[in-house]
């Protein structure tokens, strides 16, 4: 058995290990509540962009762009949503595996893939697989994120699209069901399926300047940045609710370790004492 | 006439305004009055020039869409700031963006540096070994 200064040593740790946990459960628990606001906040917008597409598409039959058509795939391109730090659960442990087993079942060799990562886990994790990355400096994802955070790659990965070097993007993330769940989900980014005909019957007959090929040419590339945004929004709430979950079970856990340690500490103390006790006796005993 | 321009942030600016100009790389210049046409406009990177009296505002916009309705401009923008003139507004625009991709870089160096640390603190100390 350890000694009591080394139990004593390690219920203070203990402790204030279990002090940070707690001061950063509280931090997670007030950052979800605002990243849960700004993804709520931000709905409005993407549907808003989405319904000028469909209306487009519902009127001006001969409209077409590339982005819209599926074609056979050969290369698969995967954006990863992860967080930059650790000490959130299985937050980012989850969504690696996943992918990784995806990887296995569905792709012989690299070549059929490639992969783009928002966030550093992610990034030091496709660095340690080798696995071919379409970005060579991790993309932070940061709690105030913004579009020029990612767009340099996700205009890279239009852009390979469009060359035909990719035929397909997935997006692995994070959807954050309620606090205590998230779940690992994709979403097919490209081709675009998500856009349906449809006529925004609330709005009256536009003119498109300069044209509605044109207007189409600029949004879709907007409106994929704007559903890439939205779900980076989705997976930063997880985190940060991940992250409180963690923390929680964490500072529990702490309390149980010190309950026990301090069982163990007065365990040895009470040791120390009867040593103490014998000796004196065994002492006084000699004497007499 | 009434312009509301939004970026994922909220509600930049929502006044209203006696005239409207929108100028953009892609799509060249055009001014706008109250009792235009319904009108769908893009803009990649540009700005939008708003008239109120005498006052002028210039908001220069990345990657928004122009909507026009009823004599209420939308405008609904990734990234956008306002203004006292063209010039000052890109500028403004410009550093903030600069700022922004060098603290980027900044992070993931620190990042990259804090792991390093952590790794070998683990090992120096043994922790995860009771």
């Amino acid at each position: 058995m350890s000694s009591m200064r080394e139990i004593k040593n390690r219920i203070n740790a203990t402790s204030k290990t279990s002090q940070i946990t707690k001061a950063m459960n509280m931090v997670s628990a007030s950052k979800l509540r605002k990243a849960d606001k700004q993804n709520r906040a931000f709905i409005p917008t993407k549907e808003r962009i989405k319904s000028v597409l469909e209306d487009i598409l519902a009127t001006y039959l001969d409209v077409t762009h590339p982005l819209l058509e599926p074609r056979e795939t050969k290369r698969t391109g995967y954006i990863l949503v992860t967080s930059d730090r650790g000490l959130a659960g299985p937050y980012n442990n989850n969504l690696l595996k996943a992918f990784k087993t995806h990887l296995q079942e569905t792709h012989q060799n690299q070549d059929d893939f490639i992969v783009g990562t928002i966030g550093y886990k992610a990034f030091s994790f496709c660095k340690r697989n080798k696995y071919p990355m379409i970005n060579t400096e991790s993309v932070n994802s940061r709690d105030d994120v913004e579009f020029i955070d990612f767009q340099l790659m996700s205009r890279s990965f239009i852009k390979h699209y469009l060359n035909h070097k990719v035929d397909k993007i997935v997006i692995y993330y994070n959807h954050y069901v309620n606090t205590l769940t998230q779940t690992v989900d994709t979403y097919t980014l490209l081709p675009i399926s998500t856009l349906v005909k449809k006529k925004d019957s609330q709005v009256a007959e536009f003119l498109f300047e300069p044209s509605p090929q044109e207007v189409i040419n600029q949004l879709l590339p907007i409106y994929l940045e704007n559903t890439l945004f939205g779900i980076i929004l989705d997976a930063k709430t997880s985190e940060h609710a991940a992250r409180m979950t963690a923390m929680k079970n964490a500072s529990d856990n702490a309390e149980d370790v010190i309950k026990k340690l301090n069982l163990y500490y007065n365990r040895a103390r009470q040791n120390a004492i009867t040593i103490e006790l014998t000796d004196i006796i065994g002492g006084a005993n000699a004497v007499n | 006439m009434k312009i509301i321009i939004v970026t994922p942030e909220g509600e930049l600016y929502n006044e209203e305004v006696t005239s409207v100009v929108v100028s953009s790389a892609n799509n060249g210049e055009y001014g706008m009055l109250s009792g235009h046409l319904p009108i769908i406009s893009t803009i990649d990177t540009g700005y939008v020039k708003m008239t109120f009296n005498q006052l002028t505002y210039y908001v220069v916009i990345i990657n928004g869409l122009v909507q026009q309705v009823h004599d209420v401009i939308t405008v609904i923008a990734q990234d956008a700031y306002i203004g006292e003139s063209k010039d000052a507004a890109i500028e403004n625009l410009n550093q903030i963006r600069k700022a922004r991709l060098d603290s980027n870089r900044q992070r993931n160096l620190e990042l990259a540096m804090a792991e390093n640390e952590l790794k070998k603190q683990i090992k120096q100390t043994g922790a995860g070994k009771i």
